[in-house]
């Protein structure tokens, strides 16, 4: 199958300086494929080049050198446009149309007329929940629902690839739970989602697959459980009514020993360490059982590894697995 | 295609664009070009409706309607039409005053152009010099202190209009006006010499001998002599005639009617013409040119 | 489907930018309009009607430059600025379209302004020729509700329609309002003078370099006289050749395009930081 989105070698240079302008690189030969179906997250620190990225994607800017193919077209392409959306980053709109205008205007441009345009309008409303406040200018809108405009604009027109960038910026808990159900409604209904974010949890949960940009590069990439499935780390057991003699001696076996309260234990295992007899044994001292949790590499773990680590040349992104 | 080609073709596309532009223009005008008659027409007329129009930007207008006014004198005083002509140079030079009244150089300078008269010799104006007095004296209107007004009032008669008594007026009127300068005062005793106003020049020059000027002095003690060596003449003239009523012969030289040689005020002999039988000066006595001849002695003693 | 895209993008202009400004634009008029010919009344004799043409058209104009300039040149800017443009260019529209659409709007905003502000001038006028008594009547050299007024305002409105061009061209590369501005009224001013630069050797007694340089300016500049230069004539009931207002127009049609299509390859190449 055909990647829904390739990058091939993405470099962009900006100019800064007025009277000898000097180039700044903010994405270095950036290589990657996105393959269709799925949530792909393109995640990275501030200033790291995700918006540039999505941004030559999108056509708002031009490579400075490699290209970018969507949808099997280069990038920019009108026929491309047709079948992706894209909600930008701080999305603003015509303030004084009401959303059921803006989409209609959109949906317009890309030839809805009539009872067609009219169902489709409604149908994405809906999806972001806007039905009540559809007649009510912009303007008035909070800021959520300034997001959920732009989700609704993004959808209009049925699209293949939905591309968000930073789409839980500004939103509360509430607006991002919304919003996290929403991408995951599309990608069951068989679409490909593209997006940006530094929030890392929000990844874990959403992605099959993500990037990792570092000022400008591409540090990792791959499907998330490759990336993360790099040891297990081991296995966190926390009980209480533990005596303190059993504990002491138990501990022993374990990588660390933590006591948190009269009683009270987390008994940290090493990978190699079963947990099973462990607390068997924990049981047979009177302990009661309050958690076990595996102890696995979070994404977390894998951005601050890559991240962290500065390259001292440009190099090609170690795919964990198989990233293909 | 690279970004440089395509910069390159939408260059040369918009200049080919401009360039028909142009062309289209050009047809226009040529086709349609328009008649020198109806492109000027002044829209404000009135001077004081256009004051109150500018609101504040009157002395703004003002100059705006001054850069008018040359380019209307100089493009008519250089084409060849013949209808027409300068006729929005009294209206523009009157808004261009009414918009600011102390546009000295509107004044001076509109009024030299309307009194210019026709011909490429001097500046091929219109030859108002009716409304070239008119455009000055409004100017002293709207600034009594002025001198330059009813100075440059005199020099429009004494140079455009040769109305010699009207000059001398005008420079008396000049000179008797606070800060103006002294040497006024003796171009207009010239004026009414010209005018043949001796009496009125003896006079003023009698007053100007007791000047604190050195230069003064000498110019008035000289047209006083020049006054006086007129009347010398038109004696000595009716002196021939009474000679000729008596023996119907006019005298042969001075002995025969005079018995002597008379001189003029600065001792330079008159000369009697035998044939014409005309008494005058010496044309290398020092008083020479007198100002019948339509000279400016006195101005240009003065003003050196 | 381009004309229709097109169409849309105009359509969104013209409701975006019309929506206050015909009322303020008829209000203002009408009533500049009432208290000059009070003014005028006054002042003139019978005068009255030549300059109540003139002082219309000349309002018409005027406040038409004013609507086009302040709006001409946020056309393109305002929506960069506000980054409304990104979410409108991922959809399938050409580039080219939404320039030529936004010159559109603008240009159908201008004329309903035009056509609004004409009207309250012809009700004007016919109030002065019912009050104006008969002899005074037979002395005016046009009739009062002269329909050759109305060619002088499609020439205003071509007018209009060519500066709204060189607004927009502006406003496609220029982030900066205040000197988008500055740029379009001084080639609106230029272009004013264009006849006069064109023949500067009448005015001006210079070199033959500085004159073919200032006459060659003249030529290339938006040639906004060519549009005025025969006023005088409609509002005097002299007759002005059909020939003549179709060149002029012609030349309005070509130099607006040379423009647009200017603005629209700059902005084909534009990148959006």
């Amino acid at each position: 199958m055909t990647a829904i989105v390739h990058a091939d070698r993405l470099t962009k240079d900006f100019f800064t300086g007025f009277w000898r302008p000097r180039p700044y690189r903010a994405l270095d030969a950036l290589s990657f494929e996105i393959p269709p179906g799925g949530v792909f997250g393109l995640l990275g620190p501030n200033g790291a080049g995700k918006t540039t990225t999505l941004k030559l994607i999108t056509d708002l800017l031009r490579p400075t050198s490699g290209r970018a193919e969507v949808l099997g077209r280069p990038a920019g392409d009108v026929d491309a446009r047709r079948r992706l959306g894209f909600l930008p980053e701080h999305p603003t709109f015509y303030d004084h149309l009401t959303a059921e205008e803006l989409l209609a205007y959109f949906g317009g441009l890309f030839g809805y007329t009539g009872e067609d345009r009219r169902r489709r309008v409604t149908r994405v409303l809906d999806l972001v929940g806007l039905d009540e406040a559809r007649k009510r200018p912009i303007r008035q809108y909070s800021k959520g629902m300034v997001q959920r405009v732009g989700l609704a604009q993004a959808l209009i027109n049925d699209p293949e690839l939905v591309i968000l960038d930073e789409p839980m910026s500004g939103l509360d808990p509430l607006g991002r739970r919304e919003v996290r159900e929403i991408i995951l409604a599309l990608r069951d209904e068989g679409r490909t989602v593209l997006f940006s974010s530094h929030i890392l949890s929000d990844a874990e949960m959403l992605c099959s697959r993500v990037g990792i940009l570092s000022k400008g590069q591409l540090v990792a990439s791959g499907s998330v459980n490759d990336l993360t499935a790099s040891g297990g780390r081991g296995w966190e057991i926390v009980v209480g009514d533990l005596p303190a003699a059993a504990a002491e001696r138990i501990g022993r076996r374990a990588r660390r020993l933590t006591r948190i309260a009269d009683g009270r234990y987390t008994v940290d295992l090493a990978p190699d360490v079963r947990p099973e007899p462990v607390i068997a044994e924990l049981a047979a001292a009177g302990a009661t059982l309050v958690s076990v949790t595996p102890l696995r590499t979070t994404l977390e773990d894998v951005f601050v590894a890559r991240v962290g680590a500065r390259p001292a040349a440009p190099k090609a992104p170690e795919p964990v697995g198989s990233a293909r | 295609m690279t970004g440089r080609l395509t910069a390159a073709v939408t260059l040369a596309g918009a200049l080919a664009g401009l360039g028909l532009s142009a062309a289209v223009l050009h047809a226009r005008d040529t086709r349609y070009p328009t008649p020198p008659a109806t492109e000027r027409l002044l829209y404000l007329r009135s001077g004081r409706v256009a004051d109150r129009v500018m609101l504040s930007f009157d002395a703004l207008a003002a100059d705006v309607y001054w850069i008018r006014v040359i380019q209307h004198y100089g493009r008519d005083a250089t084409s060849n039409r013949t209808t027409g002509r300068f006729e929005l140079l009294e209206p523009l030079l009157d808004l261009t005053t009414t918009l600011d009244p102390h546009f000295r150089i509107a004044y001076r300078f509109g009024a030299v152009f309307l009194a210019s008269p026709p011909g490429h010799q001097i500046g091929n104006g219109p030859g108002r010099p009716d409304e070239a007095i008119a455009l000055l004296e409004k100017g002293l209107r709207n600034n009594p202190g002025d001198w330059i007004y009813p100075y440059d009032a005199g020099f429009i008669n004494y140079f455009y209009t040769g109305n010699y008594a009207e000059a001398a007026r005008w420079f008396e009127r000049a000179a008797a006006m606070p800060g103006a300068p002294p040497w006024i005062a003796p171009i207009a005793a010239e004026c009414r010499l010209g005018s043949g106003d001796r009496n009125g020049a003896r006079h003023l020059l009698e007053y100007l001998e007791t000047s604190e000027e050195d230069y003064i002095r000498k110019a008035a003690k000289r047209g006083l002599q020049q006054i006086e060596a007129l009347d010398e003449i038109d004696q000595w003239q009716a002196a021939v005639e009474r000679y000729f009523a008596a023996r119907h012969v006019y005298p042969f030289g001075w002995q025969e009617l005079a018995g002597r040689y008379p001189e003029d005020p600065a001792g330079v002999r008159y000369v009697y013409n035998q044939k014409t039988h005309t008494v005058s000066l010496d044309g290398k006595s020092p008083l020479m040119p007198l100002p019948d001849s339509l000279t400016h002695a006195v101005a240009k003693a003065v003003v050196k | 489907m381009t004309l229709r895209r097109i169409g849309i993008v105009a359509w969104h202009v013209f409701k975006e930018s019309v929506r206050d400004r015909v009322l303020y634009a008829i209000g203002a008029f009408a009533l500049l309009l009432v208290a000059a010919s009070v003014v005028i009344g006054q002042i003139t004799a019978g005068q009255d009607l030549k300059i109540i043409k003139d002082l219309g058209l000349a309002t018409i104009e005027l406040a038409g430059v004013l609507m086009t300039v302040f709006i001409g040149v946020g056309l393109v800017a305002r929506e960069i600025e506000r980054r409304s443009i990104y979410s409108l260019l991922a959809k399938p529209l050409p580039r080219w379209e939404f320039v030529v659409g936004k010159y559109i709007g603008l240009v159908l905003t201008i004329l309903v302004n035009v056509a609004a502000m004409t009207a309250a001038l012809y009700v004007m006028l016919a109030w002065v020729a019912w009050t104006s008594p008969e002899n005074v009547r037979l002395s005016w050299d046009a009739p009062a509700l002269d329909p050759r007024l109305l060619v002088a305002v499609v020439l205003i409105q071509g007018e209009l329609a060519l500066l709204t061009a060189v607004a927009v061209f502006f406003s496609t590369f220029s982030s900066s309002g205040l000197w988008s501005v500055v740029f379009t009224l001084g080639l609106f001013v230029a272009g004013l003078e264009s006849d006069d630069l064109r023949h500067f050797s009448d005015i001006v007694n210079a070199s033959p370099l500085v004159t073919h340089v200032v006459a060659g300016i003249g030529w290339i500049v938006p040639a906004f006289s060519a549009f005025s230069d025969r006023k005088n004539d409609f509002v005097h009931g002299i007759a002005v050749p059909r020939g003549y207002v179709l060149d002029t127009l012609t030349y309005g049609v070509t130099y607006a395009v040379v423009a647009v299509g200017a603005a629209t390859a700059l902005f084909s190449r534009r990148e959006f930081k």
